[in-house]
């Protein structure tokens, strides 16, 4: 290895920092260090003259290793990084410490605040002395997206993808495509009925050439990492063999009778909301016009974004066909989403009535009736006695039942309640732990039709992001396994959260996808034979680092 | 790369989404904000945690700054607004004004000095908007500045090390010629002064959730406004504006059940010895991991059914409720020392001047109305696109969502019209 030459360039901002530290005495002291070939500082490095300056510093004096001493990296890191770029350098090659936000500015003792900043300065030089170089290059990734779930999420999402030409393979395991939607009566608040949009989303996937529907197809397997994925689908008696670049999730959920909450079983006149959307779309089912209906949810605490919107459509439904009687029985609306609040004051104002109960209501069946008792709470909680021919109850949204066999296969992780986990729900809530690999619709959250429309363009849209051009950067082996140490113990397979490890039992040894790498540095941490190095953070790095603390 | 471009008006959270996924994919996005910084509302909001994370996703804010200033595709555009539109989807012509900031953001370093110097009282005339402001640059309050209310002050332009301050400076127009445009002027807090019986700006401790939010987020916590002490007994009321016929305003606005939940279990996680009690009409706790969070709130916070009609002050300490207590069935009266109203969200009031310039339509309530009424981003004119709380209430995961959404329809609209 050359000699090296570290170059530690100073901010006094403006000629801020100099009022709490002695950048003077710093760089007298840290010019005495090995290593140390300049030590320059600058009024405002973030200015383009500045930046042309420690540039030509950095080539004039052969600098080969780069300390910069200003703000917060969350500033200018990357800019800092390209800069060193620009000078010929690695941009791994470069160490920031932030005496700005982390000390000039929260330390008014100048001599405390030039002792932390030295040492500050110091971290910085003993951790690039020793930092590796980390290349990057560009991989070639397929442009084809596999969605799963042919329901009315995944076809949007193979739509939007169509529309962002890129090609979709969309799997389904029953016979027709569009899921849920196909069962219910209606859309309200929409305007349009569940035939015309399931209609419009068919012509559209059947229309683009894009998009290969295959229905009563499954995933039988899955191998490779992100932009090279390997797909074997199952159709009929057929099996194809497909790469992707990414996945999309869209397999919804299913809906579950809790009797054991409910205390009661169903029958005739007690029955889930699916068996009424079942009813409803097909007449011929219903043999006795029901006069008084009843529906009742919001019993086993599920918060869900689906008994309220259902139970608010399928009250108008019967409302306005068979002009019943009907009484909704629930403890909160959940009306916090596009148009429902005015739904209900729709359906409020065609003559249906609410009773919110703060105590579950008592459910009798008699002659053939269901008698329901409830607490009025508008009227002083007088009991109120409800007879109704038909009784409606809320039903538990689930898993659907091939999640377990999903994600063992594409090895990503379940959440709380046995729904898909996001990588970080907030800052990438379409994207699992998995890179490549993204949700969309309820198979992870809890959404109305609307937000579950807008998670599917998310989704679809994140998948373009990372595939469109068909190339990937990635930074080489900055995650590396020494395998005369790997003991193959296997500890940072079951660590590693991203599944980005594999074996390779010919060289006995494990070692890491670059692609599928996410730099957390959990494996580092936990391999008990200090086998795997992150370039970045390598141990003897945090150990000279602690030396100067 | 491609050689495409988009306006992005309102520099919000929404507005940040949008134009942080258009310039990944290669579109030159130029992102328009009346005010000084981008970040919208929800940068002068508080993070709520107490000792676990409560989701709240004000952290998202700082976070997206960050990729935008990280993003050259990205012009900003302060202090600007926009006076013109013309064309159609593929050639927009659009005319900005933009106000001087008399600090010129590539020259300021944000030391500070200036600001140490300024001499206008209470408030400095130069300020930093943000400590997560983008431009990171001060700015100038014309209205506080002694320069320019008839004082012969320089002392910021003379003493700027970095000659970032410049007086003479005027509005400036802006031609721009755009492929689309997405609207994402965000919202305005409901005016708790309209509901005259809770006594908001007559009775010294009624404040509301975005009071809350600026006196967490500068102080990091809460003390009655009457007396400086900590709070005793509190009163969160709910629907402050929200599924109101009578006002105009016949829509849920989302946010306020779960802010109002977050902010009672952050002041008794200050104050273990608070009592709460939070008057609702149904509490809205659907999303992921809420339902769990709403059952922890139950053990140590009150829930009432039914939103108090009235307020008055016996003492500055003393606030008397009256609410209809549903499970006793007559009307209650009880004394809390601070009240909370959960304020909403309603349409901005210069909305439908926006609407105007760009020939859209606006919904029943006031918001941009959209082709269907879910939540897609489509207005009636082609090109043109909607995203976050202009369109309808949203919270901060679903304005960044909705702002994505927008920005993929906009590619999507594109790519099929071959522009």
């Amino acid at each position: 290895m050359d000699e090296v030459k570290i170059g530690v360039f100073i901010c006094n901002c403006g000629d801020t920092i100099s009022k709490s530290v002695d950048l003077l005495d710093i760089r007298a002291r840290l010019e005495k260090l090995a290593d140390v070939a300049l030590v320059s500082i600058g009024h405002d490095l973030c200015s383009p003259q500045a930046q042309q300056a420690i540039r030509k510093d950095i080539i004039d004096n052969g600098i080969n290793r780069v300390v910069i001493a200003a703000c917060s990296p969350q500033l200018y890191g990357d800019a800092l990084a390209n800069l060193v770029e620009k000078a010929g350098l690695n941009r791994h090659l470069l160490s920031v410490a932030n005496i700005r936000e982390q000390c000039s500015w929260v330390h008014p003792d100048k001599d405390k605040a030039t002792k932390k900043a030295m040492v500050q300065i110091r971290m910085a030089v003993d951790k690039v002395r020793l930092q590796d170089v980390v290349e990057q290059a560009e991989v070639e990734v397929y442009k084809d997206v596999l969605v799963i779930g042919g329901g009315i999420v995944g076809m949007e999402v193979a739509i939007e993808l169509s529309n962002l030409n890129l090609r979709t393979t969309l799997i389904e395991k029953e016979a027709n495509l569009g899921g849920r939607l196909k069962q219910f009566a209606a859309l309200y608040p929409l305007q349009v009925t569940p035939e015309e949009m399931l209609t419009s989303r068919l012509k559209q996937v059947t229309g683009s050439e894009n998009i290969d529907a295959l229905t009563s197809a499954g995933l039988k397997d899955l191998s490779g990492e992100v932009g090279n994925f390997t797909a074997k689908i199952r159709k009929g008696n057929e099996e194809i063999s497909r790469n992707f670049g990414a996945i999309i999730l869209a397999t919804g959920y299913e809906t579950l009778f809790l009797d054991k909450v409910y205390g009661f079983e169903l029958g005739d006149n007690i029955i889930t909301q699916s068996q009424l959307e079942g009813m409803l779309k097909s007449p011929g089912e219903i043999k006795k016009i029901p006069q008084s209906v009843g529906f009742v949810f919001d019993i086993c605490d599920e918060h869900s974004r689906i008994s309220t919107p259902s139970t608010l459509r399928n009250a108008l439904v019967i409302k306005e066909r068979f002009g019943s009687e009907v009484y909704v029985l629930c403890r909160n609306l959940q009306v916090d989403g596009a148009g429902l609040e005015k739904l209900y004051q729709d359906v409020r104002n065609k003559g249906v009535i609410f009773f919110k109960f703060e105590r579950f209501p008592k459910v009798l069946r008699e002659n053939g009736k269901i008698n329901i008792q409830v607490e009025d709470l508008s009227m002083a909680r007088e009991q109120v006695m409800l007879s109704c021919d038909l009784l409606v109850v809320e039903e538990k949204v689930v898993p659907h039942q091939d999640f377990a066999t999903l994600e063992s296969m594409l090895n990503i992780g379940l959440g709380p309640r046995d729904f898909y986990q996001e990588d970080n729900v907030h800052l990438y809530p379409t994207s699992s732990t998995k890179s490549g690999i993204f949700f969309a619709g309820n198979c992870h959250q809890d959404l109305d039709l609307g937000r579950a429309l807008t998670d599917a363009s998310n989704a679809a849209s994140e998948a373009y992001q990372l595939i469109s051009s068909g190339k990937m950067r990635v930074e080489v082996e900055r995650v590396v396994v020494d395998p005369d140490k790997c003991a193959l113990c296997l500890t940072c397979l079951r660590f590693c959260p991203h599944d980005a490890i594999r074996i390779d039992y010919e060289k006995k040894t494990a070692h890491i996808l670059d692609l599928a790498c996410q730099g957390c540095g959990i494996c580092a941490a936990v391999c008990p034979a200090k086998a795997i190095k992150f370039k970045d953070w390598s141990d003897d790095q945090i150990l000279a680092e602690l030396e100067v603390v | 790369m491609v050689n495409k471009s988009v306006l992005v008006l309102g520099g919000g959270i929404a507005g940040v989404a949008s134009s942080l996924r258009l310039a990944v994919n290669g579109f030159k996005v130029y992102l328009v904000e009346r005010e000084p910084t981008i970040g919208g509302a929800a940068l002068f909001f508080c993070c709520k945690a107490t000792e676990a994370c409560n989701q709240c996703s004000v952290c998202l804010v700082p976070e997206k700054i960050a990729e935008v200033k990280a993003q050259p595709q990205i012009s900003l555009l302060t202090n600007s607004q926009v006076a013109e539109i013309s064309g159609q989807v593929g050639d927009f012509s659009v005319r900005l004004i933009q106000r001087p900031r008399f600090v010129d953001p590539e020259k300021c370093t944000a030391c500070g000095v200036c600001a140490e110097l300024c001499p206008s009282q209470p408030n400095k005339a130069i300020y930093l908007p943000s400590p997560q402001a983008l431009p990171y640059a001060y700015a100038i309050d014309k209205n506080n500045c002694l320069h320019f209310n008839g004082v012969e002050c320089n002392i910021c332009s003379q003493e700027c090390p970095f000659g970032a301050i410049d007086f003479d400076r005027s509005p400036e127009k802006i031609e721009l010629s755009v492929d689309a445009i997405i609207i994402a002027t965000g919202f305005d807090v409901f005016n708790a002064k309209e509901k005259g019986c809770l006594g908001y700006g007559r009775y010294t401790n009624v404040l509301t959730g975005l009071d809350l939010e600026r006196k967490f987020s500068t102080q990091g916590s809460i003390t009655l406004p009457s007396s400086g002490k900590a709070p005793q007994n509190v009163a969160f009321i709910q629907c402050v504006g929200s599924r109101d016929v009578h006002i105009g305003n016949g829509y849920c606005s989302q946010i306020c059940c779960k802010y109002a939940m977050r902010f009672a279990k952050l002041l008794q996680y200050q104050h273990p010895e608070t009592k709460i009690t939070i008057f609702y009409m149904d509490l809205q706790t659907a999303g992921k991991g809420f339902g769990e969070f709403y059952q922890q709130c139950k053990e140590t916070i009150r829930f009432v059914r039914g939103i108090p009609v009235e307020i008055s002050e016996i003492s500055p300490d003393e606030l008397e409720v009256k609410y209809e207590d549903f499970i006793e069935g007559k009307v209650a009266k009880e004394i809390f020392d601070l009240v909370i109203l959960s304020v909403g969200i309603t349409p901005r009031k210069d909305s439908s001047n926006i609407a105007r310039i760009l020939g859209i339509n606006l919904g029943e309530w006031g918001f941009f109305d959209t082709q269907d009424h879910l939540d897609s981003t489509e207005t009636n004119v082609e090109g043109i696109f909607v995203a976050g709380t202009c369109h309808g209430p949203k919270d901060i995961p679903e304005s960044i969502a909705h702002g994505a959404q927008a920005a993929s329809k906009v590619i999507q609209t594109l790519a099929a019209r071959g522009i």
